[in-house]
């Protein structure tokens, strides 16, 4: 008994090894080593110098760090909401047992298996100015073209839009697979009682979805906090500096102006607002159950 | 049986070892190589390296082009780990960023073993690429930021000749806007796959043309919030604002594009579109350089350098090829003009083949009047600082006082940290 729990532990070790060791050489150790230069002032080339808390300091008086943090939490506060609904609503067409149902699933997930670039590049193209098709849609009922990513107004709107269509698939298998496991009794019953749709979308799918919809706001502000790829494609945050999010500060201190150390404070600050806000938000879930 | 296993693998060694060790005494010296020329330019500049190769063959280069965005992170990683390829292209402005760590090789003495005479190349190039006396990187090219006119255009709106003053700059683009109904100026303000780099390479021009350069002397401070810099940035905000001569919220690829196509007069741009436009059917233009706007000549230009990073391992006989590598390449300029670069070398200019290429001719002396970018490792976050805030405050239309003052607090508080 004691030799074959041996073999079980051995044949454990092996299947893991692989995915542990990538796990710990590409995400554990870079997150580590990325706080160990937080405190550090280093352009990869130069001898690190110890700085302390300086990079950390830097940031909070830097009106580029706080301008780009704004944009990111402008993009979380326009894209979070409109993907968990869209999510949820592309959810309920797509729990119908009919064919169309189960195509309308395929389809709506289908643009989530695209790359950042992909994705940027085709939206960028599409809401471009002079030839993109929504400005010729727009030509064709007279109206004047729109600078969907060169105007102010309405380049981190576009981005969101972008964004909708890119990812709100994710969720919608989120919430479809938490839909199809309320027992049909319960709906079954809701009818006898005489509800009607909309009762029973509100009393009984939402309510029961609720463990479901924390999971999917959690995970839907990660990942909106952490933007960068599409707006980077899109708009290259532009127009003037507009639509930087903070992902693209780091990004370009770190990789364009080569300061380490200041680009991993950055993302460590990021970091703690994600793990306040998620941990305020896992709390809150935990109470109202 | 172990032990004959090992026999074999023992033979099989030795067999490896002679064939590979046979080979090595013939095979011509393999050289890494990394350029960064996705664009209009990349297909010059990979038909010469060809040609190169094929020319003769004791050297084999083995190129690698990788996409601009990404270069210098990738570049810089592989110098950090010493693991970079034997040769690089390097933008000037961008050497002050490597020289200080060591990483790159001084290049005098193998110069002179290979016999490369320095005095053949133009002299301002070169001295941009010298760090307290010791030249770091052989510049293959400068290319300027020039005037690139539609001569269909301006014979629709009855030009005579190229805009030499601003006056008349603005009159011409008005009457090209009034008579053809194209666009008078195609120069980029907004980002988009790019920063308005156009209007900062402008900004920068003109600032010169007054005898001003962007940062002070040792790059310590902004150098712009003056009489000379209001005049710049007034004379490019009146172009889209008050006679709105240039549209607002144009990017890069969309001027580019609107000039090609025939929809704009006038395009300001660096020579390395001259190649694509060229290539354009039916486009009929002309080319020279950035027009004394504030009375002389002076242009913003880049330049592509050469530069060997420093190897783990030293290996003369590597760097020794390089320099030959180098030598061709610039004394074959006249390829590379062909996209429009400006060859840096006078056996390259001197040339039947670079006189016949048209459009050359015309900006060709604009080498003169160019001038290098502030020799800083923060210009790279200046340049995109200032892009950034010029592009804001055209499109806000902020008068030159609050623009200038607020580019210059940027600038400071980037230099002073």
């Amino acid at each position: 008994m004691q030799h074959r729990n041996r073999y079980v532990a051995r044949d454990i070790a092996i299947f893991s090894a692989p995915y542990l060791i990538v796990y710990f050489a590409f995400l554990v150790f870079p997150v580590i080593y990325g706080i160990y230069l937080s405190f550090f002032d280093w352009n990869i080339l130069s001898t690190k110098k110890f700085i302390g808390f300086k990079n950390f300091m830097e940031a909070f008086g830097d009106p580029k760090f706080l301008a780009s943090f704004g944009h990111t939490c402008q993009f979380v506060l326009l894209s979070t909401p409109t993907i968990i609904i869209i999510g949820f609503l592309l959810a309920l067409i797509a729990v119908r047992p009919t064919k169309s149902g189960k195509a309308a699933e395929t389809v709506f997930f289908l643009p989530y298996i695209l790359s950042t670039t992909v994705v940027g590049t085709l939206w960028a193209w599409l809401f471009q100015k002079n030839f993109g098709l929504f400005n010729q849609i727009l030509a064709q009922f007279g109206f004047k073209p729109i600078g969907w990513l060169t105007d102010p107004r309405y380049a981190m709107v576009s981005i969101v839009g972008a964004t909708i269509w890119w990812t709100a698939g994710f969720n919608m298998i989120l919430f479809s697979a938490a839909i199809k496991q309320i027992p049909d009794e319960i709906y079954d019953s809701a009818r006898i009682d005489g509800a009607g749709r909309l009762a029973t979308l509100t009393k009984i799918t939402i309510p029961l979805l609720k463990d479901t919809t924390l999971l999917v706001v959690i995970l839907q502000l990660i990942a909106s906090f952490k933007v960068f790829g599409q707006a980077y494609v899109m708009t290259g945050g532009g127009p003037y500096a507009t639509t930087e999010v903070l992902v693209q500060y780091v990004y370009k201190t770190g990789f364009s102006y080569f300061r380490l150390g200041y680009a991993s404070a950055m993302s460590i600050l990021l970091f703690m607002v994600i793990l306040i806000i998620s941990g305020f938000q896992f709390i809150l879930g935990k109470e109202t159950k | 049986m172990k032990s004959r296993n090992l026999v074999l693998v023992a033979v099989f060694i030795l067999i490896a070892g002679i064939t590979l060790g046979a080979q090595t005494s013939q095979k011509p010296v393999e050289i890494g190589f990394w350029s960064l020329f996705t664009g209009g330019d990349g297909a010059f500049f990979d038909a010469m390296v060809k040609e190169f190769n094929a020319s003769q063959n004791e050297i084999v280069m083995k190129t690698d082009t990788v996409k601009f965005d990404n270069y210098y992170t990738k570049l810089t990683a592989a110098l950090a780990a010493k693991n970079a390829p034997d040769v690089v292209v390097m933008h000037q402005d961008r050497l002050s960023n490597f020289v200080p760590n060591g990483v790159l090789l001084p290049l005098d003495d193998y110069i002179k073993k290979a016999g490369i005479d320095i005095s053949t190349f133009e002299q301002g190039p070169i001295s941009n690429c010298r760090f307290d006396g010791k030249l770091y990187a052989i510049p293959m090219d400068v290319h300027p930021l020039i005037m690139y006119y539609n001569t269909d255009l301006f014979a629709k709106a009855g030009i005579a000749k190229a805009p030499a003053t601003l006056a008349e700059l603005v009159a011409d683009a008005q009457a090209i806007q009034e008579k053809t109904g194209a666009i008078g100026i195609a120069a980029d303000n907004t980002t988009a796959t790019y920063k308005a780099y156009t209007l900062t390479r402008m900004f920068m021009s003109m600032l010169k043309e007054q005898g001003y350069s962007t940062l002070n002397a040792n790059n310590t401070k902004a150098n712009f919030n003056n009489d000379a810099g209001a005049k710049a940035y007034q004379a490019l905000s009146d172009m889209v604002n008050k006679y709105k001569v240039t549209p607002k919220q144009l990017d890069y690829d969309s001027s580019v594009a609107d000039f090609k196509l025939g929809k704009a007069g006038i395009h300001f741009n660096g020579v390395w579109v001259t190649g694509s436009f060229e290539q354009q059917a039916g486009l009929n233009f002309a080319a020279v350089k950035f027009p004394a706007l504030f009375g002389t000549n002076a242009s913003w230009s880049g330049s592509h350098t050469f530069a060997v990073p420093v190897q783990k391992t030293f290996d003369e006989k590597k760097v020794m090829a390089v320099m030959t590598f180098i030598n061709w390449m610039t004394n074959h300029g006249y390829l590379w003009a062909k996209a429009g670069h400006v060859p840096t070398r006078k056996t390259a200019i001197d040339t039947p083949e670079f006189k016949s290429l048209p459009h050359r001719a015309g900006y060709a002396d604009a080498v003169k009047y160019t001038f290098a970018s502030p020799d800083t490792p923060k210009w790279p976050q200046c340049y995109d600082a200032i892009s950034d805030s010029l592009e804001e405050s055209v499109a806000l239309n902020r008068d030159a006082k609050t623009a200038l003052s607020n580019m210059e607090q940027v600038i400071n508080a980037i230099l002073a940290r």
